[in-house]
């Protein structure tokens, strides 16, 4: 799959200490309401995956699905994740039989390790996690991150300077 | 501005550009350069992780700018473009190239990798050849780049150290992490050598840039202090200083256009914001866009006077593509088996671990034989935090979540770090390896985008084994667990080098020994183009030091009035 894809020859990447293998981007994302409906779902599993009480920050307190959805919003995202990102989620609720959102953390927890057992549903969980981190790790200047708190958890901070803006002003 | 006509125009603002420029507009002429990115200044750098590392921001977006990379599966050629693989091969497009992003690990090339043929022999399946230059006509470029561009080390004789002509670096070292110490013992008890990297980080303050402040987040970020030697900081800012640069952002070129078949009249060019294209002449062309983008250029700049692409008689431009081969490996030092230094130094943040390995560069190994080997460079996992954690989301089998990624984070980030070895050997240059005109793709501005065709030879492999494994002892010796190695055939994108190799002979190499294109009289490469081959080092001192060199014989032509 084109994203496994991408994900391998990132971990490949240069040389030189260097992170740094941008991911395609999109110059026309805009919200739309095929987001909206996908975030009710995906709000439900990032607080899964960071509930409140837990040893990390949570999800809620993090506003984890806002910087998810203005991210994959953005210009410079990939149209192709922020389709997977919409998809996954609709697959994930088609599969529950739409009762998802009812679910105990239980029952969620199991529902969530069903879908991973397919490639598809692992790729899906692995994206949502992936945008969960950059929340809770990412500069606060994308207002997530709040007070913080994510980088407290890990005891590691950003560098100095810190940006003033989102994305260098782009 | 209309029809100004430049002495020189550089394309390209990178390392290579910028040396060129630097020397052009010192010695009093009028120089364009054109860069197709934009300019971000000093005081905007920001150690934005989401921004530099995990968006195209400082890289072109790859819908609209792309390479189509071809790569043999199962037997068979196959092309992808890289907006559908995300492997880009764009590695800095904004005023300074990707010398603002890179981490500075500066080694100069050893006298033998400039007669590699000669040396060694030939190699089946590879297209070495000596170069022809010698170290002793770059060494004086070299030094000169030590003082001029800034590079921190202290000089320590070993056998495979290139000689020098000065007795030690203009700056001390930057500073380092008390893991050295572990790290030396370690190596020392091997019987190996650690030497103290040269960098291309300014260890103390120097007219307008300030020490390195050891900000934890060096490779792929921009430097706000002005430490990081990038061409925009040590060449670029002096040159506009002299009045005699115009420095045009956002000037995508896509063309060079020649009126006969030995002039090059004016290059063609797109405003990358407004759209609008335009033409700029001068005396003299300096292409300077990264070794894979200049032979494109060149290809793409064919007409009636040269069919096959500009100064391309040779069929040559574009063949003999080059990386860096090896590959890296890791381990980790653990809070509980840490031996000769505290925990709490280990994991302070910031400073270098700033040692490289040279015994490997010529081996001569009782059971392998004698081959050319190359060099080994050791640092910390870079530190950006996202990347760390997004490493640590699985478990043996699944995805980790809630307490249970908790615990994996917090052992990751407090219990341990990561120690890196990097290993960078020839790239045989081979007929598999090189850049092409894609038949069908073309870029935002109608221009056929580059093909890549990218395969390493098996010696590249075998080579970089055989270090991973002596660098996977040293990791052993300092306690470190979990260790692994992985050396393939994957080129970093980011050193890249070849494609218009010099030569004396018109018929088997695209420039001559001052890197002017053999067909054409004003036109030079000047960037990593040029070189046939590698040696066993990243590329930039080399590509800093050439530059430096191919600008003074620029300067002597434009006094003679040659063009
Ligand atoms: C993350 C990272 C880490 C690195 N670490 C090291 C290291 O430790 N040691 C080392 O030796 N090297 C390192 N490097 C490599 C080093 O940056 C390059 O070798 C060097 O910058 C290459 O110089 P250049 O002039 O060929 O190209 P660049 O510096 O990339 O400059 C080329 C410029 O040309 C512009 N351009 C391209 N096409 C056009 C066009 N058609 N019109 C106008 N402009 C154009 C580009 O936008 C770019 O700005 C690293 C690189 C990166 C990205
Ligand atoms: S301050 Fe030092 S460590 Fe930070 S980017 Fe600049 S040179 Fe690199």
């Amino acid at each position: 799959m084109r994203v496994e894809r991408r994900a391998f020859l990132s971990a490949a990447g240069m040389v030189g200490a260097a992170l740094c293998l941008p991911q395609r981007s999109d110059a026309a994302a805009k919200p739309d309401k095929a987001l909206e409906e996908a975030v009710t779902v995906i709000a439900a599993v990032q607080r899964h995956m960071f509930p409140k009480g837990g040893r990390l920050p949570d999800a809620e307190t993090m506003r984890m699905t806002r910087f998810l959805t203005e991210t994959v919003s953005h210009p410079t995202y990939d149209r192709d994740i922020r389709v997977f990102v919409i998809e996954g989620a609709k697959e994930l609720m088609l599969r529950e039989k739409g009762k998802l959102l009812g679910y105990d953390r239980d029952a969620m927890e199991k529902a969530l390790r069903r879908y991973e057992t397919t490639d598809y549903g692992s790729n899906w969980l692995s994206r949502i996690m992936i945008l969960s981190l950059e929340a809770m790790l990412g500069d606060p200047v994308y207002g997530s991150n709040v007070g913080e708190a994510g980088w407290r958890a890990v005891h590691s901070f950003g560098g100095q300077p810190r940006p003033k803006t989102r994305y260098i002003q782009l | 501005m209309k029809d100004v006509e430049f002495d020189a125009v550089v394309i390209g603002s990178g390392a290579s550009g910028g040396a060129v420029a630097y020397t052009l507009c010192k010695a009093g002429y009028k120089v364009a350069v054109l860069e197709k990115g934009r300019l971000i200044r000093r005081e905007a750098f920001s150690k934005d992780e989401i921004a530099y590392c995990r968006r195209d921001i400082v890289t072109p977006n790859l819908f609209e700018e792309y390479h189509v990379i071809e790569e043999r599966v199962d037997g068979k050629w196959e092309a992808t473009p890289s907006y559908e693989s995300g492997w880009s091969f764009w590695n800095g497009n904004i005023v300074g190239g990707s010398s603002n992003f890179m981490s500075g690990m500066f080694h100069r090339m050893h006298p033998d990798d400039f007669r590699l043929k000669s040396k060694y022999g030939p190699i089946e399946g590879a297209n070495v050849v000596d170069w022809p230059i010698s170290y002793g006509d770059l060494e004086p470029y070299y030094a000169k780049v030590e003082t001029l561009v800034g590079i921190s080390g202290r000089f320590q004789a070993h056998p495979f150290e290139p000689p020098r002509s000065t007795p030690d670096f203009p700056q001390p070292p930057t500073k380092e992490n008390a893991v050295v110490k572990l790290l030396d013992k370690s190596c020392q008890a091997l019987g190996i050598t650690p030497l103290v990297t040269p960098r291309g980080v300014l260890s103390q303050d120097k007219g307008h840039r300030n020490a390195c402040y050891y900000s934890n987040f060096c490779g792929s970020y921009g430097c706000s202090s002005g430490a990081k030697s990038s061409a925009r900081e040590s060449l670029l800012i002096p040159a506009l200083a002299t009045g005699n640069l115009t420095l045009m952002s956002n000037t995508h070129v896509k063309q060079l256009h020649s009126d006969s078949k030995t002039h090059v009249s004016h290059a063609v060019a797109v405003d990358t914001v407004t759209g609008k294209e335009r033409t700029i002449r001068a005396r003299l062309f300096v292409v300077a866009a990264q070794a894979h983008e200049s032979a494109r250029l060149l290809l793409n700049s064919a007409n009636r006077f040269h069919p096959d692409g500009l100064a391309n008689s040779s069929g040559e431009v574009g063949k003999n593509l080059i990386f860096s081969g090896g590959g890296s490996g890791q381990g980790e030092l653990h809070e509980d088996s840490l031996r000769e230094i505290s925990f709490k130094e280990l994991m302070q943040t910031g400073y270098f671990v700033n040692r490289s390995i040279l015994d490997w560069y010529f081996i001569d190994d009782w059971w392998e034989g004698k081959f050319k080997g190359g060099s080994v460079e050791f640092m910390f996992e870079h530190q950006n935090i996202i990347s760390r954690a997004v490493k640590s989301r699985y478990g043996k089998e699944r995805l980790l979540w809630g307490d249970a990624l908790a615990d994996r984070l917090t052992e990751r980030f407090t219990k341990q770090k990561t120690v890196r070895f990097e290993i960078f050997n020839d790239w045989l240059p081979n007929d598999n390896c090189f850049v092409s005109l894609d038949p069908t793709h073309k870029d935002r501005y109608g221009m056929p985008v580059g093909r890549l065709r990218i395969e390493g030879h098996p010696q590249d492999v075998k080579v970089g084994s055989y270090i991973a494994k002596k660098c996977e002892k040293v990791l052993e010796k300092m306690g470190a667990k979990h260790i692994y190695s992985s050396v393939s055939a994957t080129p970093p994108q980011n050193l890249v080098a070849g494609g218009c190799r010099f030569g004396n002979d018109p018929k088997t190499s695209v420039l001559d020994k001052q890197c002017r294109a053999h067909d054409v009289d004003n036109l030079y490469v000047a960037d990593a183009s040029f070189m046939p081959t590698g040696g066993s080092v990243a590329y930039t001192w080399t590509i800093y030091a050439n530059a430096l060199r191919v600008a003074d014989h620029i300067v002597e032509v434009l006094k003679k009035g040659e063009v």
